[in-house]
């Protein structure tokens, strides 16, 4: 499907199908040293389905960006430069950063814009050794849901795997590890109006558009990366093979909301044509290939929208 | 009392006709959650969480604050639409089904150590629910805001926490089956059948007099504490438990 040239790009919404077989990319942890246990989620109808946390997805969309955004040269503070989680929080009480302001931010670091971050607040130390510090906070405008697999096609097989010791007495220990094998239904939204903004009062502190389109480029590229070549736990010995993809990304090119719908439900793609309207449009993928043509050509035409408080009528 | 009619276009589906008035009209909003969501009952602990089977009335309250100050700037929200949203009515209508597990998360929290701040990282657990069926928040609004309310509504994209998605279906004018929705158990009549029926402490702040400080307190002044906390019985009954977790059902209270 064609773009047109430019397409301005509100919000963004994406619910789609993927397939990965032998994988192990969430888990919730293991039961004592020998068996890692896999993430599940007990659906409405009552089955239990396999699970990927948003958590996770989120967490290596942001590395990707990051690193995509010093290929490109987009700055980013000293914190996300290096990979720390913390992000701006991590810059408090550095020489250079003692009244870290959000506008300050907003302007050194675009992954602390459009992954968010949290500064909490402080009150002064009862012995004057340290002022109050004020909560400082925006939030993420990538969210992502669980993916969720689909109850009737999803499988799982235990591996036995072998590993050392912690010292040479105790020898090789046996492993249990799932691998597994499923379509899930997947939802992302990304609200490219909230890039160089302050996201509690909607105030623009980005206001240079060239600036605010090369991290929407950004952040569009890293969930094109992110969704055709997926990272996650344990993906350095079992990276999972995508099998299938297909589903819709919608583009709200005014003020609202992009439609997700979740893909659990056979008839989602056809529920979110019927959503498209002049204000969104709903560009439709029936393979991996097909979402990486659209992603490109979203990537090259759509711009953030600036956000305008109206008046109220 | 004016007459004037208002059209609403509905994203993809139908047009409904609103008559303005001076009065309030109840306006109703459909929404499908294309996830899992989890909205955190009130007072459990933030790092063994349990969940609502749909937002409270504050969750709600404050979502509609946040949009309207996406939308229309934070003073206009302040001034004209807070004093609305913290007296309106609501009624919550709970999704046909609702399945809950409890899901093992790695957690942060941000800590002081000798004046030195740092992050400390463990392990949470937290319900997250997963529904079928759509939820219905019900919310009283004067008949000349309703169109604003009204594009409120379909622009709220999750519910308290950005993992919680919700997609608004639609929009229509409707009054609520009190029955069918949550309500506080002061509220329960004492001759109605007793039923296994799901309660819960949900936050809210139906008001008049509370202040914008009181909810969206100064971040260097304290805060004044403006939620309450409630007990609200669900119109729900446990079909299903066991060690993955439980699966309610809509029971009307009647």
């Amino acid at each position: 499907m064609d773009l047109p040239d430019r397409l301005p790009m509100w919000s963004l919404g994406l619910s789609c199908r993927v397939r990965w077989e032998a994988h192990s990319m969430s888990n919730v942890g293991s039961n004592g040293s020998n068996r890692l246990l896999p993430r599940r989620q007990m659906l409405a109808n009552g089955i239990e389905t396999d699970a990927i946390s948003g958590n996770i997805c989120k967490h290596y969309h942001a590395a990707l960006f990051a690193d995509h955004a010093a290929l490109e040269d987009i700055p980013l503070c000293a914190a996300c430069a290096v990979g720390d989680g913390r992000r701006a929080m991590a810059l408090v009480g550095l020489a250079g950063y003692q009244h870290l302001t959000i506008d300050r931010i907003l302007q050194e670091c675009a992954l602390c814009d459009v992954h968010g971050f949290l500064i909490p607040a402080k009150g002064a130390a009862s012995d004057g050794s340290t002022e109050a510090r004020q909560r400082r906070s925006k939030h993420s405008l990538f969210e992502w849901g669980f993916a969720l697999g689909l109850p009737d096609r999803q499988s799982e097989t235990t591996q036995l795997f072998t590993r050392m010791g912690n010292s040479n007495d105790e020898g090789q220990m046996l492993m249990k590890m799932p691998t597994r094998s499923a379509e899930y239904a997947m939802v992302v939204r990304y609200k490219s109006i909230g890039i160089g903004v302050d996201t509690n009062s909607w105030r623009v502190v980005v206001s240079d558009h060239e600036q605010r389109c090369r991290r929407n480029r950004v952040g569009l590229t890293a969930l094109r990366d992110q969704i055709l070549s997926p990272v996650g736990a344990l993906t350095s010995t079992m990276l999972p093979h995508l099998s299938g993809l297909e589903g819709a990304l919608s583009v709200q090119t005014r003020v609202g909301l992009a439609p997700i719908l979740s893909a659990l439900d056979p008839s989602f793609i056809d529920q979110l044509g019927a959503m498209s309207t002049g204000d969104c449009q709903v560009f439709v993928f029936r393979s991996p290939g097909e979402f990486a043509t659209l992603m490109n050509q979203l990537i090259s035409v759509s711009y953030p929208c600036l956000p305008a408080p109206r008046c109220l009528p | 009392m004016s007459t004037s009619t208002t059209l609403l276009t509905l994203r993809g589906t139908s047009t409904i006709c609103l008559t303005d008035t001076n009065t309030k009209v109840w306006i109703a909003a459909h929404y499908h959650f294309p996830g899992v969501y989890s909205c955190r009952v009130p007072m459990s602990s933030m790092t063994s969480a349990s969940a609502l089977p749909a937002p409270s009335p504050g969750t709600v309250r404050l979502a509609l604050v946040r949009i309207g100050t996406e939308q229309f700037g934070e003073e206009d929200t302040r001034d004209e639409l807070f004093p609305i949203i913290r007296a309106m009515r609501i009624a919550i209508r709970p999704p046909q089904r609702v399945a809950f597990t409890v899901q093992r998360l790695r957690m942060y929290k941000s800590g002081t150590n000798k004046n030195h701040d740092h992050l400390e990282e463990s392990i949470g657990c937290r319900e997250f629910a997963h529904a079928e069926g759509p939820m219905t928040v019900y919310i009283e609004v004067p008949t000349r805001h309703q169109v604003t309310f009204h594009n409120l509504l379909v622009a709220i994209g999750y519910w308290g926490q950005a993992s919680s998605l919700t997609q608004c279906l639609a929009v229509e004018h409707r009054a609520p089956v009190l029955s069918e929705c949550a309500m506080p158990l002061r509220e329960i009549s004492g001759s109605q059948a007793l039923r296994p029926f799901i309660t819960s402490l949900v936050t809210d702040f139906r008001d008049p007099d509370i202040e914008w400080a009181q909810i969206l307190p100064d971040p260097l002044e304290e805060t004044k504490g403006g939620l309450q906390i409630q007990l609200y019985v669900w119109p729900m009954v446990i079909i299903e438990q066991h060690g993955g977790g439980r699966v309610l059902m809509h029971h009307s209270i009647s």
